[in-house]
C-alpha cells in the first residue's frame, strides 16, 4: 500500500488521502458500498465502476459459506470471481458470527459457532479468518476481532478488547507467512467499548504494533454512533498519521460528514443500497420516500443535478414511483443514485478539504439536509469539538437522538 | 419543456411506420405458399423531432421550426421486448439504452390505471411516453397495448364500450374515449386497437364468439375515426393501430372479422372513417394473442384434419356479421346491447380441451389472414418456445414474436444456449444437457449444483468477445462481453488519480475493452444468493441469444431467397433447417421447469438454518456443494 496526505482541512482534523493498493488508487475520505454476497445488489461491476466508485466491500462470513473458500480458489480469488476490477476490501467475518448466530462463544482460540450447514460445533480462529481472506484475496482485510454490542458494559468489554490485540498478534503471524503482504494488506480494528480508558488502552497497543499493520479500524460503535463520536475523535486523534483510518458501519450521509471532520478516511454500511430497495432515494435536501403519493405525478427527477445515471437519464419520480419495491428495475435505479450520492458527499468533501472551505461545507451540507427542522444534537456537539459551529448564528432547533429525518406517510 | 412551447405541427406529427416485404421475387414465384411462407421483411419507422438552434436538444424556446429525422429500421423476422410495470424486466435504464437487441419495445397500459388520469397520460414533450419510460427515440420503438399480452389470468367479462384492464388496485373498465385519449397523450409508435377478447371462464359460447368479433370490429372503426392533429388542418389517422385479431378458436369466427376488415364501407360507416375506404386501410398490422388461444379449447374437430368442420358453421357467422355492422358507429347502440352470457352451460362439452397443437394454432391464424393483404407485419404475443416460434414462421409466415419465454426463463435462473440454424457439426456437451428424447436443452439450469465449480461463460453455441481463440459467434450481452467501463463520474478534482492513463491510478488489467465473461459459477452462486444481478445477467443474455435466433432465420430465408446458396453457403431451405432444429433441441424445455423448481427452493429456504436445509436435501441428491 501507498499511502499519502495530500491535504489537510485547516480547522477540523479532516484530511485528503490518496490510497494506491493492487487494484488501483482510491481517494479518501471514501465511502465503501457493501457487496456482502459478491455482488453490489443488482447492478453488474461495470456499472459500480462507472459510478465513479473505487472501493467496495465484501463479508467474509458470507463468501466463506457461498461459494465457499474452493470456487473462490479455483477461480482465482473474488475480484475475478465477481469481475471486479478495482479495490476490494473484506471484513473478518466475526461480526457475522455474533449478528447472526446466537449460538458463538468466543474462546481464547476463536469464535465457536454452530456451522450453518451442519449444526456441528465449528471454530472460527484469527489465523483462519485470515487464510479464507487469502483465498478471497481482497487488497485490504481485516483482523478477525472480539466483537461485542455497543451497549454492552461491564468486565466483558475489557476482555474483548484485551483478546482483540491478542488475536491481531496472530493474524499480523498468520498475514506475514503467507507472503502475500504485498498484495494484501491488514488492517487492526481498535476495540474497547464505549469506555476511553479501554480505548486508550487498546490504542497504545495497536499502535505499538504499526510497524506491522497497514491501517486501522475504529469498531465497536456500529448503531452507536451517537455516544461514540467521542470515542471517534478519541481513536482517531491518537492514530497515526500515516496509516488510513475506518470507521466500520458507518453509513448515513451526517455520521459520515461528522467522522470525516474528526479525521476518518474510510467507511462503509449497507444503509445507501439497502434503503434504496425499500424506495427510499437520498439527497442533499434529505431522504425521500418515493413511496408515499405525493411523488405520483412529479415528473422532477429524484436530483436534477446528480450526475447518476438514474437522474441523467431523466427518470421522474413519478416513474420512480411506478416501479420501486414493485420491480427489481426500481431498486437498481435508486441504488445506482444512492451509490452517487454517497460518492458526492465524499467527493465535495474532498474538494472543500483542498480548498480549504471544509467547515463551510459542513454548514451547507447540514443546511441543506436538515433544513429548520434541526440538527441532530450529537452532530453539533461533535463538530464544534473540531472547532466547526454548525448553528454559527442560525436559528436552528438542536434535537437529541439520532436526528434522522425520514418520510414515513404523506402526513409527514 | 411543456408541451404548450413545442411547436404545434411538430408536437403533433406522429412517426410514420411502414412495412416492405424484402423476399426477392423468386422466392414468391417458387413459394408454393405465397401468403404463408416463411418471409424477409423491413419495419421502418420514421421519426421527425423537433430541434434547437444548437441542433440538440428536444424542446425549444423559443421554438424553431426545423426538424431531425430519426429512422429505426427493424429487419424481420424479429421480436419485441415485453415490459413489466413500462420497465423491461431486470434491466436498469443504462442497461436497456446500451443493449442493441432491445429495438422494440412493447408497454402494456394497464398497470398505470392505479390512478386517474394514468400518470403518463400528464408527461409533456414530443414523445410522451419514450420519455416517461427512459426509452430512445432514436433506437427505440414503443408499442402499447391496454392489457398485458402474456397474462391470461381471468378477468370480468367487457362491456359493450369497455374493457376489463388489471392494475395493481384491482380492475379497471377502460372505454373507448378512454383508450383514445390515453394514446394520443402518450404518442406510442403503435398502438393495439382494442379488441373483445374474453378472459371469463371457458368454453366460450359461439353468441360470445361473435359478439366479440362485433365488438372488435365496431371498437376498431369508432378508434380509427379521423381527428385533427393539427389546428386548422383537415382530420386525418395518424395513429399506427395494430389490430389484435378476436375469434378465439373459431376459424370461421376469425376469418369472418378479417373478411369484415376489408370490406368496403359506405353510408354512415364510410362517413366516420373517411377517407379510409375500409377498416383494412387504417391498419398497420395484425396481431394474435396465443396466450387466449392456448388456454381455450381446441377447434371441435381439428381444422387440419378436417376441414370442412369449419367450412360449415362459417355462413351463419359471416350472416351475423352482416346484420351487425349497422351498429359500427354508434356506440350509443352498442351500448345498449346486453353482453351475452359467457358460459352457456347446456352448450358446452365439459371435458378439458387438449392444448391446441402447432398445426391447430396456424389453422388458426392462417385464418384470420387469408381474406387479408400479405403486405403487412403479422405479429405473435405468447409463443412458448423457439419451435413454436419457427413453425408459425414456416407456416404462417408470422413477422414479429416476443421476449416473454426468453426473460421468463431468465426469471427463473435458466441461460439459453441454443443457434439457430443448427451448426452443421451439430451440437456437444459443451451446449445443454442431453435428454432421453435425444435431444438437448434450449439451455442450462444455472441453479444446479453441476455449475457450481463450472468457470465457463453462460453459453457454450457463443463465444465471449474476450475469447479470440473460437469461430463461434460473439455474444454480445453484457454478461458475455462485459465492455470496460468507459467513463467514471468524478466526484472531486482527485478523482483523476484513480483512472489517469499511463499513470500509477491506471490499471493494466482493466485497460481492455472488453472484460472476460461473466462465469456460470458466479451466476450461480448469484441464483443462489438470491442475488438481483443473476436475473439482470441472464435477461441480457437470452434476449441477445433470441436476438442472434432471428438473425440466424434471417440469414437462412435469405439464402434460401436470395442468391446466398450460390454463395457456397452451406444452409438448406428454412423448412429443412426447421427440421433440423426440432430435431435437435428439446421441445418440451424439461430445464425451465427444473429451473422453476430450483427457484422455489431457494425463495422457500430463505432464512434462518437455510443452508442446513439445503445441505440435507443435496446429501440425498448425492451432490456437495459450499461445504469448506
Amino acid at each position: 500500500m501507498q499511502f499519502e496526505v495530500l491535504a489537510k482541512c485547516h480547522t477540523t482534523r479532516a484530511r485528503v488521502c490518496r490510497m494506491k493498493l493492487a487494484h488501483g488508487v482510491t481517494m479518501l475520505p471514501t465511502f465503501m458500498p457493501v457487496a456482502t454476497q459478491a455482488a453490489i445488489k443488482g447492478l453488474t461491476p461495470q456499472q459500480v465502476e462507472s459510478l465513479g466508485i473505487t472501493l467496495i466491500l465484501n463479508n467474509t462470513y458470507h463468501l466463506n459459506l457461498r461459494p465457499g473458500i474452493k470456487v473462490l480458489d479455483e477461480a482465482g480469488g473474488a475480484h475475478k470471481f465477481q469481475g471486479w476490477n478495482r479495490n476490494l476490501l473484506t471484513d473478518s467475518g466475526g461480526f457475522q458470527l455474533v449478528s447472526l448466530s446466537k449460538f458463538t462463544t468466543i474462546t481464547e482460540e476463536g469464535a465457536l459457532f454452530a456451522s450453518p450447514f451442519t449444526g456441528e460445533p465449528t471454530m472460527l480462529t484469527p489465523e483462519e479468518s485470515i487464510s479464507i481472506q487469502h483465498s478471497i484475496g481482497a487488497d485490504i482485510i481485516m483482523q478477525l476481532d472480539d466483537v461485542v454490542s455497543s451497549l454492552t458494559v461491564g468486565p466483558r468489554v475489557g476482555e474483548a478488547m484485551e483478546r482483540s490485540v491478542r488475536w491481531l498478534d496472530r493474524c499480523i503471524e498468520q498475514h506475514e507467512r503467507s507472503g502475500r503482504k504485498d498484495v494484501q494488506n491488514l488492517f487492526a480494528i481498535v476495540q474497547g467499548g464505549l469506555d476511553p480508558v479501554l480505548r486508550d488502552k487498546c490504542l497504545d497497543q495497536m499502535i505499538e504494533r504499526k510497524d506491522r499493520v497497514a491501517g486501522y479500524a475504529i469498531g465497536g460503535l456500529s448503531g452507536g454512533e451517537e455516544k461514540g463520536n467521542s470515542l471517534i475523535k478519541q481513536c482517531a486523534d491518537r492514530l497515526p498519521v500515516d496509516r488510513p483510518r475506518y470507521s466500520m458501519g458507518i453509513g448515513f450521509a451526517e455520521d459520515l460528514l461528522v467522522c470525516v471532520a474528526l479525521g476518518v478516511d474510510m467507511a462503509d454500511c449497507v444503509f445507501p443500497t439497502r434503503t434504496a430497495r425499500f424506495g427510499v432515494a437520498l439527497t442533499f435536501g434529505g431522504p425521500l420516500n418515493l413511496k408515499l403519493g405525493k411523488h405520483t405525478r412529479s415528473f422532477e427527477p429524484i436530483d436534477k443535478d446528480c450526475p447518476c445515471p438514474t437522474c441523467t437519464s431523466g427518470m421522474s419520480r413519478a416513474m420512480l414511483h411506478h416501479i420501486v419495491t414493485i420491480e427489481t428495475a426500481g431498486a437498481h435505479a435508486v441504488t445506482q443514485h444512492n451509490l452517487v450520492f454517497q460518492a458526492q458527499i465524499m467527493g465535495r468533501a474532498r474538494d472543500a478539504i483542498i480548498e480549504g472551505r471544509f467547515p463551510d461545507y459542513l454548514r451547507t451540507f447540514f443546511r441543506g439536509y436538515f433544513g429548520d427542522k434541526g440538527y441532530p444534537e450529537w452532530c453539533v456537539n461533535a463538530l464544534r469539538s473540531v472547532g466547526v459551529d454548525l448553528l454559527d448564528g442560525r436559528e436552528v432547533p438542536v434535537i437529541p437522538g439520532s436526528g434522522a429525518k425520514w418520510e414515513y406517510s404523506d402526513a409527514a | 419543456m411543456g408541451q404548450q412551447d413545442q411547436p404545434e405541427e411538430l408536437v403533433m406529427r406522429f412517426p410514420a411506420f411502414s412495412f416492405s416485404l424484402v423476399a426477392t421475387a423468386s422466392a414468391f414465384a417458387s413459394s408454393s405458399r405465397p401468403k404463408f411462407g416463411g418471409r424477409l421483411g423491413k419495419i421502418i419507422l420514421k421519426r421527425q423531432h423537433p430541434l434547437t438552434e444548437d441542433g440538440s436538444a428536444e424542446g425549444s424556446d423559443p421554438p424553431v421550426k426545423q426538424t431531425t429525422e430519426h429512422i429505426i429500421d427493424l429487419d424481420t423476422p424479429n421480436f419485441l421486448s415485453t415490459t413489466s410495470r413500462g420497465v423491461v424486466p431486470h434491466l436498469s435504464r443504462d442497461h436497456c439504452n446500451s443493449m442493441s437487441a432491445l429495438r422494440w419495445v412493447h408497454i402494456p397500459f394497464e398497470s398505470f390505471l392505479d390512478h386517474t388520469p394514468p400518470v403518463p397520460t400528464l408527461q409533456c414533450g414530443p414523445n410522451p411516453l419514450h420519455t416517461f419510460l427512459g426509452f430512445s427515440t432514436s433506437k427505440q420503438l414503443l408499442s402499447l397495448s391496454l392489457r398485458d399480452p402474456l397474462d391470461a389470468r381471468e378477468m370480468p367479462p367487457n362491456g359493450n364500450t369497455y374493457v376489463s384492464a388489471n392494475c395493481i388496485r384491482g380492475v379497471r373498465k377502460v372505454t373507448l374515449a378512454d383508450w383514445h385519449k390515453y394514446t394520443l397523450a402518450t404518442r406510442p409508435d403503435l398502438v393495439f386497437a382494442l379488441s373483445d377478447i374474453p378472459f371469463t371462464p371457458l368454453p366460450h359460447s359461439q353468441k360470445r364468439i361473435t359478439k366479440s368479433i362485433e365488438r372488435s370490429a365496431g371498437w376498431l372503426a369508432e378508434f380509427l375515426r379521423p381527428h385533427k392533429t393539427v389546428t386548422n388542418s383537415a382530420p386525418t389517422h395518424p395513429l399506427n393501430i395494430l389490430v389484435q385479431m378476436p375469434g378465439g378458436t373459431s376459424a370461421a369466427a376469425r376469418e369472418a372479422f378479417a373478411r369484415g376488415l376489408t370490406e368496403t364501407l359506405h353510408d354512415r360507416e364510410a362517413e366516420a372513417v373517411k377517407p379510409l375506404r375500409c377498416l383494412d386501410d387504417g391498419v398497420a398490422g395484425y396481431a394474435f394473442d396465443l396466450v387466449t388461444l392456448r388456454a381455450g379449447p381446441g377447434p371441435a374437430d381439428d381444422p387440419v384434419i378436417n376441414p370442412s368442420a369449419n367450412q360449415l358453421d362459417a355462413p351463419t357467422e359471416v350472416a351475423e356479421i352482416k346484420e351487425a355492422s349497422t351498429l359500427l358507429q354508434d356506440s350509443n347502440l352498442l351500448a345498449g346491447i346486453p353482453t351475452p352470457s359467457t358460459v352457456c352451460a347446456q352448450e358446452l362439452i365439459t371435458v378439458a380441451a387438449p392444448p391446441l397443437s402447432a398445426s391447430a394454432l396456424s389453422t388458426l391464424l392462417r385464418s384470420s389472414l387469408a381474406p387479408l393483404p400479405p403486405t403487412k407485419p403479422r405479429l405473435v404475443t405468447g409463443s412458448c418456445s423457439p419451435h413454436e416460434v419457427l413453425e408459425l414462421i414456416r407456416d404462417v409466415g408470422v413477422d414479429v414474436f416476443d421476449s416473454g419465454w426468453a426473460v421468463s426463463a431468465a426469471s427463473a435462473g435458466v441461460a439459453l444456449d441454443f443457434v439457430f440454424p443448427v451448426p452443421s457439426e451439430g451440437l456437444n456437451a459443451k451446449n445443454g444437457r442431453l435428454r432421453l428424447s435425444g435431444r438437448r436443452d434450449l439451455g442450462h439450469n444455472i441453479y444446479d449444483t453441476e455449475y457450481a465449480h463450472d468457470f465457463a461463460r453462460l453459453a457454450g453455441s457463443f463465444a465471449a468477445s474476450s475469447d479470440k481463440s473460437t469461430a463461434l459467434p460473439v455474444c454480445p450481452c453484457f454478461a458475455c462481453s462485459p465492455p470496460s467501463s468507459s467513463s467514471h463520474i468524478l466526484h472531486s478534482s482527485v478523482d483523476e488519480q484513480s483512472y489517469s492513463p499511463g499513470g500509477e491510478g491506471d490499471l493494466g488489467k482493466a485497460k481492455a475493452t472488453i472484460q472476460p465473461p461473466v462465469t456460470r459459477a458466479y451466476v450461480h452462486h448469484l441464483l443462489h444468493t438470491h442475488e438481483m444481478s443473476a436475473h439482470t445477467l441472464l435477461v441480457a443474455h437470452n434476449l441477445a441469444v433470441l436476438d442472434a435466433f432471428f438473425a440466424g432465420v434471417r440469414r437462412v430465408l435469405s439464402h434460401q431467397t436470395a442468391d446466398g446458396a450460390s454463395e457456397g453457403q452451406t444452409a438448406l431451405p428454412l423448412p429443412d433447417e426447421i427440421t433440423r432444429f426440432l430435431d435437435a433441441y428439446d421441445r418440451n424445455m424439461l430445464v425451465f421447469d427444473e429451473a422453476k423448481h430450483a427457484w422455489l427452493d431457494v425463495d422457500r429456504a430463505r432464512g434462518k438454518g437455510r443452508l442446513a436445509r439445503e445441505k440435507g436435501k443435496e446429501s440425498d441428491g448425492g451432490s456437495i456443494e459450499g461445504s469448506q
